[in-house]
């Protein structure tokens, strides 16, 4: 079983060469921007921040669509630009059919309907303000969305497998340079990616680097691997910005009383009964 | 002003008749001028010579030779002694001491630079972040609070320089004064002819109105007591009488006193503990002394790198399973439980919890307990008798009134099953007790913040002790909005914003829940939790309990309860069974 310390280490020298072409562009974004220190010397990225655009519906390339009928365009799907590297993910023929299973299903088939914890990379870039707070050894960060939240247990060495499957999985980080990467595994498979219904197993293993390009702004770049689902790993890249209103909190998103319905609904009794 | 009048001015709706008896009792005993007066603040801290640094360098006090643990402040002495505290002076019946200065805005730009690191100056800021603020026909006032937790008010009063006022919260602020000025004969008199207090020779007494039930008592706090000179034991112990009030234990030359001089306490109105001192009076000399427990060393909370104190880890309330809310009347004498009974009350507990599980899947019998069961008798430790207060006459009517309970196999939809087998919380104040098992508790810091997650069922909440304003009206939450600060290495939380849909023993929407954290050793954290809501208890009511560390745990089980909520699922289902039995019954019967 290979050492995942070693695994941490590998895995940003091999991300870049897979991305064709692109090699160039993260330099662009990155440039030589030197953050500002937290009290261990790396970079701080304490602070609230928010992802903004469409990848909480949609991963890929996607038009506008509708949604539930009476919700009208509210409800509906707005038009983006996908956030994987390359454009497509690469499923395995078996998995496309699944996912596109999923998508018919959806919204009800869709964990986040249910308010069930939305997995990594997807609590990321839900649209809602999360906080990441470094501690002295762990980083913990805390989103709103169904309380998700992960610890993040810095500088291990020979870090164990998660002994459990989770939502949340189980993440081990370390500094390269100025980019906190963080190796998450030991993932349930119940969870989405996105709305769109794309999807892994519980052999999900996913590798973020947390880059400050701006003092509001880090780079976000996760690398999905599953081999029981795709043909190859791939990667997703977007900005993270900061929430720069003064007291900015994340506000606590209990929503499961709204999920109720759909999840018992058909073990409820009504008043009328 | 002569005595006779200024009875009068303080009973202005007495009968004439009977002020005239009043003064014939309290004005026949004459007042000496200068009968007594403030003479030292005592405050319990971690680190005596860092504090009179502090003193001598911020406040200009000075040090006063052959007594290491006491600064002089001009009008008073401020002394210092080694003792845990479980928060500062705010909030309790000595809120501040004050300390005038020639030009406060420079003195708050000095106090700016230093900054708030290790044993820096912190500095409170008015809502509109402003340090100073003039009271019209009063002065210039600005607040700030030592490390240690004293809360510090700072005025420029041309009057008077150096040690200032003190500054009482009282339910009943004109009573309290009058009996300050009855007990240590200052004069009734208002300062400025603004603020109604007691002066003596100069220094004043003040007094704020405490609206949030009762302030907490000053023993065990920042600002532990306030001291009063006076001529005389015996002329004092007349004065007091006369408000019913007496010494504990007789006046005495304490041991390891510096002179032979004596000293008695008093607990005067509103929780506050008063040091009674002859002239001469040179304070105790100094040993490492607790303030409580068995322990001969105190312990020092250490800190973060950031300089904050470090409450960080993975903690457990498994040793605090099986603590009762409530005294119960079998252990009406005794303090604590031995350590057989306090094992035989966590394996009740624990049995008692378990209703539908296998008995053996619990963590004390799965080894993951590593802590022995705690001895306390009971988490209510306000009121003392570790009972809560008598509930309003409202409430008892609700209670009267209410519909009865849906038992589980009835359920009608997840509502009716509360929102705890809802996976959605367990309540500001439940969220924090003991469980049968994930008893886990992780705290994690970064500068300004401390996050708290409770493992059951996985709900956290990150407390800033930095920011100011707090959501508006129409922003409440399940766990509400956590406002947090220092006070001294004690975090303060006072939460608000609750949405009340959740209910602790019959709590309203309108509860107010403060909570305190104090890392007392190594491995235990102090929880405390105080509980106001008029529209239930007649009288605020504190509980307490303390989390251990568990260095085993790296990291808390992910309790995804709504997601694995096949009880829901199950019961529910159930319900509708016997629902359709008892639809199939009737029928079959018609």
């Amino acid at each position: 079983m290979v050492n995942l310390f070693q695994l941490i280490k590998t895995l940003p020298t091999l991300g870049l060469s897979l991305i064709i072409g692109t090699g160039s562009l993260v330099a662009q974004e990155i440039g030589d921007y030197e953050p500002r220190e937290a009290w261990d010397g790396n970079p701080d990225i304490n602070g609230i921040w928010q992802a903004i655009g469409t990848a909480h519906w949609d991963l890929e390339d996607h038009e506008a669509s509708a949604g539930l009928p009476e919700m009208g365009a509210i409800g509906s799907v707005p038009p983006g630009p996908g956030v994987v590297v390359g454009g497509e993910i690469p499923y395995q023929d078996w998995a496309l059919e699944k996912k596109q299973e999923n998508w018919a299903g959806r919204p009800t088939a869709d964990p986040e309907t249910k308010c069930y914890l939305p997995g990594v990379p997807r609590a990321t870039y839900l649209p809602y303000p999360f906080q990441i707070l470094q501690g002295t050894d762990k980083i913990m960060v805390v989103y709103g969305f169904a309380e998700a939240n992960r610890t993040i247990h810095m500088n291990v060495e020979n870090p164990e497998s998660p002994p459990l499957d989770t939502w949340m999985g189980r993440s081990y980080g370390n500094w390269d340079g100025n980019t906190l990467v963080v190796e998450a595994q030991g993932f349930l498979g119940e969870a989405w990616f996105d709305r769109a219904g794309n999807f892994a197993s519980n052999a999900l293993r996913v590798t973020e680097r947390y880059t400050p390009i701006s003092p509001d702004a880090l780079l976000y770049e996760a690398t999905i691997e599953d081999p029981t689902v795709f043909t190859r790993p791939w990667q997703i890249r977007m900005p993270l910005y900061r929430r720069l209103e003064p007291n900015a909190r994340v506000v606590e998103y209990k929503c499961v009383e709204f999920s109720e319905e759909i999840l018992y609904g058909h073990l409820m009794k009504k008043e009328d009964e | 002003m002569k005595c006779r009048t200024k009875i009068k001015e303080i009973c202005p709706t007495v009968a004439k008749f009977f002020s005239s008896i009043l003064s014939f009792l309290v004005c026949a005993i004459p007042l000496m001028a200068n009968a007594a007066a403030p003479h030292h603040i005592t405050i319990a801290l971690s680190n005596i010579s860092e504090a009179i640094s502090w003193y001598e360098e911020h406040l200009d006090c000075e040090v006063i030779a052959g007594r290491d643990d006491t600064v002089a402040c001009g009008n008073a002495e401020i002394e210092f002694f080694l003792g845990r505290t479980v928060g500062g002076s705010q909030g309790t019946g000595v809120d501040r001491i004050g300390f005038s200065v020639p030009n406060l805005d420079a003195k708050m730009a000095e106090l700016e630079s230093v900054g708030v690191r290790g044993s820096g100056v912190r500095l409170v800021r008015f809502d509109d972040g402003s340090l100073v603020r003039e009271i019209p026909g009063l002065y210039k006032t600005a607040f700030i609070t030592d490390p240690w937790g004293t809360k510090i008010e700072l005025v420029q009063d041309e009057d008077l320089f150096g040690f200032h006022h003190i500054q009482l919260n009282s339910v009943d602020p004109g009573e309290a004064l009058n009996w300050y000025a009855q007990v240590f004969g200052g004069e009734r008199a208002s300062l400025k002819g603004v603020l109604d207090g007691v002066v003596f020779d100069g220094v004043w007494l003040l007094a704020s109105e405490y609206t949030d039930g009762r302030p907490g008592i000053t023993q065990g706090r920042t600002i532990d007591h306030i001291g009063f000179e006076v001529d005389s034991f015996e002329e004092t112990s007349t004065q007091m009488s006369s408000v019913g009030a007496e010494f504990r234990g007789e006046p005495a030359v304490p041991d390891n006193g510096r002179s032979s001089t004596r000293q008695a306490f008093i607990l005067g109105p509103d929780g506050v503990t008063i040091s009674v001192v002859e002239p001469g009076w040179e304070g105790i000399e100094v040993e490492l002394v607790a303030a409580a427990s068995e322990s001969t060393e105190l312990y020092v909370v250490p800190k973060t790198p950031w300089g904050e104190p470090d409450l960080q880890g993975i903690w457990t309330a498994d040793a605090a399973h099986g603590i009762p809310l409530q005294r119960g009347i079998d252990v009406a004498g005794t303090d604590e439980l031995t350590p057989e009974e306090a094992a035989a009350r966590r394996e009740r507990g624990t049995l008692n919890s378990i209703w539908g599980y296998d008995r053996e899947w619990r963590d004390t019998t799965l080894g993951y307990v590593t802590s022995a069961p705690s001895t306390q008798v009971a988490m209510v430790v306000d009121p003392p008798n570790g009972q809560l207060p008598e509930t309003t006459a409202a409430y008892k009517e609700l209670v009267a009134n209410a519909a009865p309970r849906i038992p589980p196999q009835r359920a009608r939809t997840p509502v009716d099953l509360g929102t705890y087998v809802r996976c959605i919380t367990r309540g500001p104040v439940g969220m924090m007790m003991p469980s049968i098992y994930n008893n886990g508790l992780q705290i994690l810091q970064s500068p300004g913040n401390v996050a708290i997650q409770k493992e059951m069922i996985h709900e956290t909440r990150v407390i800033s002790t930095e920011y100011r304003e707090g959501f508006g009206e129409g922003l409440k939450t399940w766990l509400g909005d956590s406002h947090g600060r220092w006070e001294g290495d004690t975090l303060v939380v006072e939460v608000r914003n609750l949405n009340g849909r959740t209910s602790y023993l019959g709590s309203s929407e309108d509860m107010k829940l403060t909570q305190r954290f104090t890392r007392t050793g190594p491995d235990t954290l102090q929880y405390e939790f105080t509980v106001e809501d008029p529209a239930v208890w007649t009288e605020p009511w504190t509980g307490m309990f303390n989390f251990i560390k568990d260095d085993n745990q790296i990291e808390l089980v992910e309790y995804a309860c709504h997601e694995g909520n096949y009880g829901m699922t199950n019961t529910l289902s159930a319900a509708r069974t016997i629902d359709a039995r008892e639809a199939e019954e009737t029928e079959y019967q018609e």
